[in-house]
């Protein structure tokens, strides 16, 4: 089945909130509405003519207007592929330290989301909600900020620890060497900059993302270690 | 007091033991690299896992969105270090995806040459690797041996032994020629004889049959709900390769080449020995490939012409998006890249195999031992390179 | 050992108490000096048979002829090594474990009869001396393994004494089947029979099954894979010796090798024909031609055995816990039983097996 045989069968699956099937693009995708992800990853699991049995990849990808969600999905049985997208556009001045855009976890669904909404969540500052593990994944617990959001300002400590962007080598750095000045970023600047003062940010420091993830879940079962 | 309540609780244990949470990790023998497990230890069994990578995290998809499509071709190398060929192909067919360009005929041959001789030299290091994993160290000599000629074969092509940056957007760097091909059938021949040789050291040895049939077995539900490909996945006994499926290079369709799956010989289908038998009849199956590229290679250019002027300028592909699958060593490597016109894409994703084969782990640990731990974490053959990129 | 009294009583004037001291003093300190030398070319020995099985050459460069002073090299290198001791530790538990470890292997080497005359205690209880004695190794391996402080460590050194302790049984069972048909504990008596009559291994199938129950049960027993649980590099790191560095890390090292020695020379001795020529009876000989041979013979069906155990450590993948501990109770402890109860009963009917 291609994706236009595909679509039209998700079409008719009586689902809400499933947009047209934009076939400009090289990979053809559909755009979904974030409420209706959970059931039409479900129907296309379970659906015995899609049948898609992995799921491939979760992307986030910031853009001017909005952060957009990719879920590539294949099937093994029927040889064809999908594409599912979500768009959560940006709110008026939504920035990085502002604006965490929130969908529903499909790490229910197939469990190969489970790292890769982990990941997302790390590097991007999407909230999936719902997900039964919502830890950084690639970076330390208590780093501060996501760094792929094009905003992204490196953090000054991590933890307790002062992060130093001085790029004079070890060898170089003389007796009296003392960390350069932590002074904040002026606006308009290129990304990588000498550190700024620390953030006040609310989920600094390895706490959990949004209130309705049951941040209880990671500080209890012991997985800190 | 307190031993005699440790001893008079109650428990439905026989034992008391108290529970040991085992580092494995980072800097340990048999996690190969820097992956950290950590381990629920009751007695010797494990009773529950957690992974935690990141540990090699070198912002891959971060450099990616900040240097220039051509420029981001060394990175791919640096991700799965063991097979460095496969890793520029994905990419490069992404960025030609994207560009809406092709490789010349010879060229796609050149590439499905070179990335079926990667795929042997990965195969090998698993090979070896696994054989130290278990107490065995004698395989690994073995394996290198030959994994040399590999490199050396490769080196004269490309210039480099690992990290090769040799298959280009466009097509591949260097045409070969027909001595390079002569010494190529020579490792063939050489190889097959090896290939015996290594199944009389370590595939039909008995303590190694013990420490791996009916250990980590993974269901093919649960590969395929986890995200696993490669071996890992075909061990389960899903006959899936995207070079027979979804053929990405000509060679692939026109080559004649099995799929092996995994069969439960000595065991349950998904378990250790049948990933680990999966890959090395993998290797046998690409010398087939191999033979058959060089006699059927036609001649003609080695890049395409228009990609040529191209790069006198950075890359500059249509707004737009691509994602590419290619079958690597361990698994289907996936680059999905998205163009808003600049010289760099806005989005580099990587979909690393050894990520989403390592995300079963936690689920194959759990009542197995620690020796079994060290067996699953070396049949699933990950690279942290890649995990962590 | 009385000749060397005698020895230093002509030489020196020396007697009674004064003269036992000497004489045990020269004893222990040959027998040191043989260890560290043997483990020296042991270590060189192991290089070399793991590097021709895994087609490499092996150390080649120190000290010209095939590497031959790479051994000496490396325990100059360990004895001026920094001697850590983690922070963390028990200080004075982590510096005693390697001697205790030491000591139970080095003691079972005074009762070994190396030649005619030459031993330092022909004692009644030989074998069993060894196999008493060589148990005090556990405790320092428990010693090391929990003064280190680490989990490693920790558990290589459970799994040592789970593993020797449950290795002792058919190691002692089998070392009963040579002892029945020769009727004495002393290292000697079993020279002096197979000299007279013929190598204990042809003596009945029994006996060759002993001596394989024997050989497999001292591989683990020195912790040699495929039973190197205790130090399993890939699972533990490096076992119960995971923290510790220099000269007491060596010690562990004199301890294997040692023991490896003690378990070849003790096959060599019950079963081999320890110091005898097969087909010659050299009974009649001037001590002063018999000793070397006899040692000369001794060592060699010695590293023959040691050969043997470096051949199956290189070509082995390492049985997990578990599999050591069903081994060894399941298969090794039941046919050690069935040798010993059949030889009694073999020998009672006085059945041959070859003629010899």
């Amino acid at each position: 089945m291609n994706e236009a045989g595909l679509h039209a069968k998700l079409g008719a699956a009586g689902i809400d909130g499933i947009g047209e099937l934009d076939t400009s693009a090289k990979d053809p995708f559909v755009v979904v509405e974030a409420d209706a992800l959970v059931a039409v990853m479900t129907f296309l699991r379970d659906d015995p003519d899609c049948a898609m049995e992995m799921l491939h990849l979760v992307t986030a990808t910031e853009r001017e207007a909005c952060i957009e969600l990719a879920y590539h999905l294949c099937s093994y049985q029927h040889h064809h592929s999908f594409v599912v997208k979500v768009i959560c556009p940006r709110p008026e001045g939504g920035n990085h330290d502002t604006w965490h855009p929130e969908v529903p976890s499909v790490a229910g669904v197939f469990d190969a989301a489970d790292w890769h909404e982990r990941e997302q969540w790390d590097l991007l500052g999407v909230v999936f909600a719902g997900h039964p593990d919502p830890r950084r994944i690639l970076l330390p617990e208590e780093w501060i900020g996501h760094p792929l959001r094009k905003d992204f300002v490196y953090p000054s400590f991590l933890g307790d620890v002062p992060l130093e962007l001085d790029a004079t080598p070890m060898y170089e750095r003389g007796p009296d060497w003392t960390p350069p000045s932590s002074e904040p970023r002026p606006a308009g600047e290129p990304l990588i900059q000498p550190p700024s003062p620390p953030s006040d940010r609310p989920h600094a420091g390895g706490q959990a993302p949004a209130k309705d993830e049951a941040p209880a879940d990671a500080a209890d079962t012991g997985k800190e270690g | 007091m307190e031993a005699l309540e440790m001893f008079t609780s109650d428990r439905n244990a026989d034992v008391y033991t108290e529970e040991l949470k085992l580092n494995l990790g980072p800097q340990h023998p048999s996690t190969h690299g820097v992956l950290r497990v950590e381990l629920a230890m009751d007695g010797e069994i494990i009773t529950d896992s957690w992974c935690d990578i990141g540990y090699l995290h070198r912002c891959a998809e971060k450099i990616g969105e900040n240097v220039t499509y051509l420029q981001f071709t060394p990175y791919t190398d640096r991700m799965d270090y063991l097979a460095s060929m496969n890793n520029n192909l994905a990419w490069s067919l992404t960025v030609e995806k994207l560009l809406d360009v092709e490789a010349p005929e010879r060229a796609q041959w050149i590439r499905a040459l070179v990335a079926e001789l990667n795929r042997i030299a990965s195969h090998l290091i698993a090979f070896g690797t696994y054989g130290i994993d278990l107490g065995a160290n004698t395989p690994f000599f073995y394996a290198f041996r030959e994994r040399e000629s590999i490199m050396q074969l490769l080196e004269k092509i490309s210039g480099a032994r690992m990290l090769y940056n040799f298959i280009r957007p466009g097509g591949v760097a260097n045409d070969i020629d027909d001595a390079w091909m002569d010494e190529v059938s020579a490792f063939c021949d050489d190889f097959e004889k090896r290939w015996v040789e290594y199944n009389t050291l370590l595939t039909d040895n008995f303590v190694f049959i013990q420490r791996t049939a009916n250990i980590g077995i993974l269901t093919k539900e649960l590969a395929l709900s986890n995200g696993c490909t490669g071996p890992v996945l075909r061990a389960s006994g899903v006959k899936w390769d995207l070079r027979r499926d979804v053929p990405y290079l000509e060679p692939y369709d026109e080559c004649e080449f099995d799929i092996p799956v995994g069969e439960g010989t000595h065991g349950t289908l998904g378990d250790c020995w049948d990933r680990y038998w999966v890959r090395m009849r993998e290797m046998i199956e690409s010398v087939r490939i191999i033979r058959q590229c060089i006699e059927k290679i036609p001649p003609g250019a080695h890049m395409e012409k228009s990609m040529v002027k191209m790069y006198k300028t950075p890359l500059k592909p249509p707004p737009g998006e691509a994602y590419v699958r290619c079958e690597n060593p361990r698994g289907e490597l996936g680059f999905y890249v998205v163009s808003e016109g600049g010289n760099s894409p806005i989005r580099c994703r990587t979909r690393a195999p050894s990520f989403c084969n390592l995300s079963v782990l936690d689920k194959l640990l759990p009542g197995t031992m620690l020796g079994d731990a060290v067996a699953t974490i070396g049949s699933l053959d990950i690279v942290l390179g890649e995990v962590d990129r | 050992m009385e000749a060397l009294i005698g020895l230093f009583g002509e030489l020196f004037g020396l007697e009674g108490t004064l003269a036992l001291s000497a004489a045990y003093a020269v004893c222990i300190g040959s027998i040191l000096g043989f260890v560290t030398v043997y483990s020296m070319f042991a270590i060189w020995m192991e290089r070399k048979v793991a590097a021709h099985i895994q087609v490499r050459m092996g150390p080649m460069v120190t000290g010209g002829w095939h590497g031959w002073a790479q051994s000496v090299a490396d325990a100059v290198k360990l004895l001026f090594k920094e001697d850590i001791i983690p922070t963390r530790a028990n200080a004075f538990m982590f510096w005693i474990a390697p001697a205790v470890v030491f000591c139970g292997v080095f003691a079972g080497l005074i009762v070994v009869p190396f030649a005619v005359g030459v031993q330092v205690v022909d004692l009644h209880l030989g074998v069993f001396f060894i196999i008493a004695i060589a148990s005090i190794e556990v405790i320092g391996v428990i010693i090391a393994g929990w003064a280190s402080n680490s989990k490693y460590s920790l558990f290589g050194a459970v799994r040592e004494a789970a593993q020797v302790v449950s290795y002792e049984i058919p190691t002692a069972t089998a070392l009963l089947v040579p002892i029945l048909v020769v009727g004495s504990f002393r290292l000697n008596d079993f020279n002096t029979w197979q000299a007279e009559h013929h190598w204990l291994i042809f003596h009945s199938p029994w006996l060759a099954m002993a001596a394989l129950i024997f050989f497999i049960s001292s591989l683990a027993g020195c912790k040699r894979a495929p039973f190197d649980l205790p130090e399993a590099e890939s699972e533990l790191v490096s076992g119960f010796h995971t923290e510790y560095s220099g000269m007491r890390f060596s010690f562990f090292f004199l301890e294997e090798y040692t023991s490896m020695f003690v378990a070849a020379l003790l096959t060599a001795t019950l079963w081999f024909g320890g110091f005898n020529l097969p087909f010659v009876d050299s009974s009649a000989w001037h001590p002063a031609l018999a000793m070397p041979i006899g040692i000369v013979v001794l060592l060699a069906k010695t590293f023959f055995f040691i050969f043997v155990q470096m051949w199956l450590r290189w070509t082995l993948p390492r049985l997990r816990v578990d599999q050591v501990m069903s081994m060894g109770y399941k298969y090794l402890v039941p046919w050690a039983f069935v040798a010993l109860i059949a030889t009694a009963v073999w020998d009672y009917y006085g059945w041959g097996w070859l003629p010899l």
